[in-house]
């Protein structure tokens, strides 16, 4: 066929046709026998994805379309429910799970798929996490955030500590002792950090809590005494000059590169975007340890199947494949997500020795983070409240704004966008 | 192809309903209509539909899934009494000040600059104009690692020759400073080529009247060249006022890890970030739209203060003012004339 004028019109307008059509006919993405999943980069084992775009398991006739979504993902997501169309029949969520929660008719109860036999599997406060307050199971455990305490070697021996992670432990058990520390630190190096900036320390302090901003019927929290008093830990790490005042991500990274941030408490993904990326020269010279002030956990995500899917069981099926300890261990690998169900904690996968930090089994220091983390109850509007708090606590660190007056401002902040969001 | 659609229905129609008998009008020019309405819908579904949509959205709460509550003129009523939102105005204005003035004086400069340019011209109107054509989401990451507090290229400049580190991303007026920069850089050249198209149309006569009533290169700038191109200078003033409110991509860039992508203290959320962050960062759809069309009216506002600052009626203008210097004049005579018949 020559590209007459006639020709292309024609085709042009039969594209436009099949285009407009098709968003009425058809709500799931992708073809009949596909199953469509959208995720952000970095978030699952590349080899397990490449066998379930081969086959399903268990489900021959079936393959996955998988779709890696560079930026703004979230919108991304909610656009494609919004539009009630070509909605993808699995998509991974984020540890905001919970801003899913007034939308969860949008998703599958899991627990009717079978989910439920499988709890036993995983650690019982992500587990919880991902079930909704009337008891819908709409959300499937991915990878974890356990926290810890990432020290530099070197510096720690110049400044006379015992780099041995069991007297490190020892040294900082609390965070109070640990600001000594970084004092200590600080003295014999100076320049050293022990945060990037003010909002990890009140991030990870808040991190560690058994609560955060809202009980689960609605009752706010976010103006009582342990947020108040992470707040002003933060505010005091600050003031001891042992942040390094990093606010965007090149600044962050740059102060691994160079050396001035010494320790981090931060949880296991800061092992790969920290110092394996940004400091690779400094490899064998960091350790990990228990973090000062308990166990914690920041991050970790989730995958649910939408209301809109073509075979949830055949999505499940997939999704609790893909999340079998087996599975996770391999995930851990490559690109390090820290797995969900215990029962990978011990798979030779994980134990291995890792050279970046000197030989360590990293694995068992965030094991056992993620099995003392007390679990905390993560509300819809945790973001809405913790956006404002952070604002003002950078405001404290980069431009000297006095720490009552931001709590103030803080406070009045969340009670306008709470009140407007109809939560009290 | 709008342009060309637009016209020719019009003229086909009206010689085919005088040359024939009248009914079947708008079956005649059928075609016509069809070949045109491409543009049309596709205006309807991605321009028109969208706008009138955003204004509904706005007078309801709507997180973007569930279902749209009407809360009538809430998301107005709030705009109106949120301290962000008028940081937002105030910053939008001081980043749109920074880059507009510097960027249109040196348009300018530079714009004579090619005017008068003997060797590799075209060389140097590709150079200037190349930032223009590159990818600002490009151009952010380079100014970020240029503006960076703590390993950037300016700080150890400023190191080096012995000034004080400047925390360029942290403070408030780093922050509106480095937004500024990145937007002149990327506009300056657009600018300037648009000063030389108007430089090249004024004829060369009168500039020759000038020099022949011996004028100097500065009054032949600002008598000639400065008024000759008045359209020409508000249409970029117009331009960089629409652009300068609507910046968004450079803090979005330079603070785009976190969820406050205007950067510590909010000095870099302008009022397209802060609609962005709305919408797409807290799924606040009905303010985030409340904000856009807050926006349209501000543009709206600044359009007309240009439009009555630099354009305007010529003639009238001039007239009146003629006028009145005459009057003037007389009036400072009569004085006179009164002082010395008094004396």
């Amino acid at each position: 066929m020559t590209l007459s004028r006639r020709h292309f019109l024609a085709a042009g307008s039969a594209i436009a046709a099949a285009g407009l059509t098709g968003c009425g006919s058809r709500s799931s993405l992708g073809g009949s026998h596909e199953l469509s999943m959208w995720t952000w980069v970095g978030s699952v084992n590349d080899d397990l994805i490449g066998q379930a775009e081969k086959a399903i398991p268990g489900y021959d006739g079936m393959k996955l379309a998988m779709t890696r979504i560079g930026s703004n993902y979230k919108t991304k997501v909610l656009t494609a429910l919004a539009g009630k169309s070509l909605v993808p029949d699995i998509v991974a969520i984020n540890d905001d799970v919970a801003t899913y929660f007034p939308n969860a008719d949008q998703f599958y109860d899991l627990n009717e798929l079978g989910a439920k036999d499988l709890e036993k599997d995983f650690l019982p406060w992500k587990w919880k996490w991902g079930v909704t307050p009337e008891g819908k199971m709409m959300a499937y455990p991915m990878d974890t955030g356990p926290t810890a305490l990432f020290y530099r070697t070197d510096i720690f021996q110049k400044a006379g500590v015992d780099i041995d992670p069991a007297a490190v432990a020892g040294v900082a058990p609390d965070w109070d002792a640990y600001i000594a520390l970084g004092k200590k630190l600080k003295q014999a190096v100076p320049g050293s950090a022990i945060t990037d900036n003010i909002t990890s320390i009140y991030g990870y302090r808040m991190a560690q809590q058994s609560k955060r901003y809202m009980t689960p019927d609605g009752q706010y929290l976010g103006d009582q005494d342990h947020v108040r008093q992470a707040f002003d830990l933060a505010v005091r790490v600050v003031k001891e000059g042992l942040s390094a005042n990093a606010q965007n991500s090149s600044d962050k990274n740059a102060v691994v590169t160079n050396g001035k941030l010494v320790a981090f408490m931060g949880a296991v993904w800061w092992a790969q975007l920290g110092p394996k990326n940004a400091a690779p020269k400094t490899k064998g010279l960091w350790r990990v340890t228990a973090a000062p002030g308990g166990a914690g956990n920041k991050g970790g995500s989730f995958l649910a199947i939408t209301k809109y899917c073509k075979n949830p069981k055949a999505a499940f099926a997939f999704i609790s494949w893909l999340e079998s300890a087996k599975n996770q261990a391999q995930a851990f690998l490559d690109p390090v997500l820290f797995p969900s169900t215990p029962a990978s904690y011990t798979d030779p996968k994980l134990s291995a020795p890792d050279p970046f930090f000197g030989g360590q089994k990293i694995v068992d220091v965030f094991a056992e983070s993620a099995k003392k983390y007390p679990g905390a109850y993560f509300s819809p509007y945790d973001t809405i409240i913790d956006t404002p708090i952070s604002a003002e606590l950078v405001n404290i660190e980069a431009s000297g704004k006095d720490p009552d007056q931001a709590w103030a401002d803080a406070q009045r902040q969340v009670e306008r966008e709470l009140t407007r969001a109809g939560a009290i | 192809m709008a342009v060309t659609s637009k016209t020719a229905p019009v003229v086909t129609t009206t010689t085919a309903s005088t040359a024939e008998k009248p009914p079947n009008k708008y079956k005649q020019a059928f075609p016509q209509y069809a070949a045109v309405s491409p543009f049309f819908i596709l205006f309807a579904i991605f321009g028109a539909f969208p706008v009138l949509f955003s204004i509904w959205i706005s007078f309801h709460s709507w997180d973007g899934i569930g279902q749209m509550k009407w809360v009538g003129l809430e998301q107005y009523n709030y705009l109106l009494s949120d301290v962000t939102f008028w940081k937002t105005i105030g910053n939008t204005m001081i980043i749109w000040v920074l880059s507009t003035v510097p960027m249109l004086l040196l348009a300018l400069v530079i714009a004579n600059a090619l005017h008068n340019a003997t060797r590799l011209r075209t060389f140097y109107r590709i150079a200037y104009f190349i930032p223009n054509v590159t990818s600002v989401v490009a151009i952010t990451l380079v100014f970020g690692s240029i503006f960076s507090n703590n390993f950037g290229l300016l700080n150890a400049f400023l190191r080096s020759i012995g000034v004080g580190e400047v925390q360029w991303l942290t403070s408030p007026w780093g922050i509106k400073i480095a937004i500024a920069t990145i937007v002149t850089w990327r506009w300056v050249g657009y600018n300037a080529i648009i000063y030389l198209a108007g430089l090249q149309a004024i004829s060369a006569d009168v500039y020759e009247a000038a020099k022949v009533d011996g004028a100097s290169p500065r009054q032949t700038f600002w008598r000639i060249t400065v008024p000759m191109m008045r359209p020409v200078i508000l249409f970029t003033a117009v331009t960089s006022t629409i652009g300068g409110l609507q910046i968004f991509t450079e803090s979005r860039v330079l603070f785009g890890d976190t969820n406050n992508i205007g950067g510590p203290g909010d000095a870099g959320l302008t009022i397209v970030s802060y609609l962005y962050q709305s919408a797409f960062i807290k799924n606040q759809f009905g303010y985030g739209a409340a904000i856009g069309w807050a926006l349209f009216i501000l543009i709206v506002l600044f359009s007309i203060i240009n439009w009555r600052l630099i354009g305007g009626n010529d003639d009238e203008r001039l007239t009146r003012r003629a006028a009145r210097r005459v009057e003037r004049r007389i009036a400072a005579q009569n004085a006179k004339r009164e002082a010395a018949d008094v004396r």
